[in-house]
């Protein structure tokens, strides 16, 4: 078989020319050419009488799982008829429960940091603040306050690298609330960068107000 | 018949809410303070319920004793101190002219007293907070002055002048930060508010002296460079 047939020969197994069309010392190597190629062509595939078998054996193993049927079970279509009998009012009634269940569940308060709050009642908007303490040689720092119930674990400040500055960024509700700052999970420090008052047992309060203006005391 | 029907629904509902109210206490405190605080808080939560005045402070403040290790009967105390407060926070604010106070106002008047700002002082500034100034905003500015070393009577003037001075809310709320601003710069709390009071007459607080109105700049004069 040739390997490496001439440009013009190559033109000609494309259809792009005819052999008339060829210079005449090619004419034999095109003719050549076609004939390998018509007869490649027209070659019967033969397949194994077994392949078929098997191709079959498959594809009935496949119907016949469990998985497929309940599959096919589920996805075929089928012509349903529904009869109800109701009284016009059990209907109306139906759909006004719904709605009522459906409002109530929409209407629900989104609960807020802490359950003071919520017991206040009235607008609930939350404003971002920002707690910063410099605190060198800390173990721990939190932030309690009356927005999270006093709780020493609640509202963990992070180290900001090694320069010994806490920092954290609360959502606060609308409303002035009191704080501190506990180190090392005992001792209660007051903001220095926010005003104190005397908290009812010797110490002092810092204090923050949010407002629904978006200002902050 | 009718009037013995409502006067029945209105006890039966204030009964209820009462006791919506004292479970809501005792869930709030419980594991939180001791069997001691819960009982006595419980009894000066009824108390003041019953007197109209709010009950979130009260639970706030035994819960805060608690976290902060005072012995029960401080915490007691404070809880006692605090309900006192309020009930004389609620007669000045109803002096200064609001007949039913929300818990908001009563609240803020409460800090107010605590803050060193006296019942008097409360009712003038409850006074002068008529709409659109809001009285619990109004106090609750001039509580946190006074918690910044502000005299009281300069902190309650400085409040009252930049109402006269139709500021707005945004520039009462301004006030407090511009006093620390004035205490970074090294002035005493008296000095900052001082030159603020000076300001409101003129520039809104936090403005420069020679600051106008937007819209009303003069021209500059072409003669000069």
């Amino acid at each position: 078989m040739t390997m490496g047939y001439d440009p013009l020969v190559k033109r000609l197994l494309d259809g792009e020319l005819s052999l008339a069309e060829l210079p005449p010392e090619l004419r034999t190597e095109g003719e050549e050419a076609l004939r390998l190629v018509g007869a490649a062509d027209r070659a019967p595939v033969a397949l194994s009488p077994a392949l078929e078998q098997r191709v079959m054996a498959a594809v009935r193993r496949h119907a016949a799982s469990p998985g497929n049927r309940a599959w096919r079970w589920l996805n075929t279509p089928r012509d349903v008829e529904l009869r109800l009998r109701v009284r016009p009012w059990t209907v109306w009634a139906s759909a006004l429960a719904a709605a009522a269940a459906l409002a109530l569940l929409l209407g629900r308060p989104a609960s807020g940091p802490g359950r003071g709050n919520e017991a206040r009642g009235g607008a609930r908007d939350s404003v971002l603040v920002r707690f910063v303490l410099y605190a060198p040689g800390a173990r721990r720092v939190a932030v309690a306050g009356t927005f999270n119930q006093w709780d020493r674990t609640a509202a963990l400040l992070v180290p900001a690298g090694t320069s010994g500055v806490w920092t954290t960024t609360l959502a606060l509700p609308v409303g002035q609330h009191q704080y501190a700052f506990v180190v090392d999970g005992s001792r209660w420090v007051v903001d220095p960068a926010a005003p104190a008052v005397d908290d009812g047992f010797g110490r002092r309060n810092s204090v923050v107000a949010v407002t629904t203006h978006g200002g902050q005391l | 018949m009718k009037i013995t029907r409502l006067a029945l629904s209105l006890v039966l509902f204030t009964t209820l809410s009462a006791g919506l109210r004292a479970q809501d206490v005792q869930a709030r405190l419980d594991r939180r303070v001791s069997p001691e605080v819960q009982r006595a808080v419980r009894s000066i939560a009824a108390d003041a319920a019953a007197q109209g005045l709010p009950v979130d402070p009260l639970v706030q403040k035994a819960i805060e004793g608690a976290a902060k290790g005072v012995p029960n009967d401080r915490v007691i105390a404070a809880v006692r101190a605090l309900a006192g407060r309020l009930g004389e926070a609620k007669e000045a604010v109803r002096a200064g002219g609001v007949a039913a106070p929300n818990a908001e106002v009563v609240e803020g008047g409460a800090d107010a007293l605590n803050a060193g700002i006296s019942a008097r002082q409360v009712s003038d500034l409850v006074r002068v907070s008529r709409p659109p100034q809001d009285p619990a905003l109004t106090l609750r500015v001039a509580a946190t002055l006074s918690a910044l070393g502000v005299p009281a009577q300069q902190a309650i003037e400085l409040v009252q002048e930049t109402i006269s001075a139709g500021r707005s809310q945004s520039d009462l709320l301004a006030l407090p930060g511009e006093v620390q601003a004035g205490l970074a710069r090294g002035a005493t709390p008296a000095q900052a508010a001082a030159g603020l009071a000076r300001a409101a007459g003129g520039t809104p607080p936090g403005r420069l002296p020679d600051w106008v109105p937007p819209g009303q700049r003069k021209p500059k004069s072409p003669h000069k460079p």
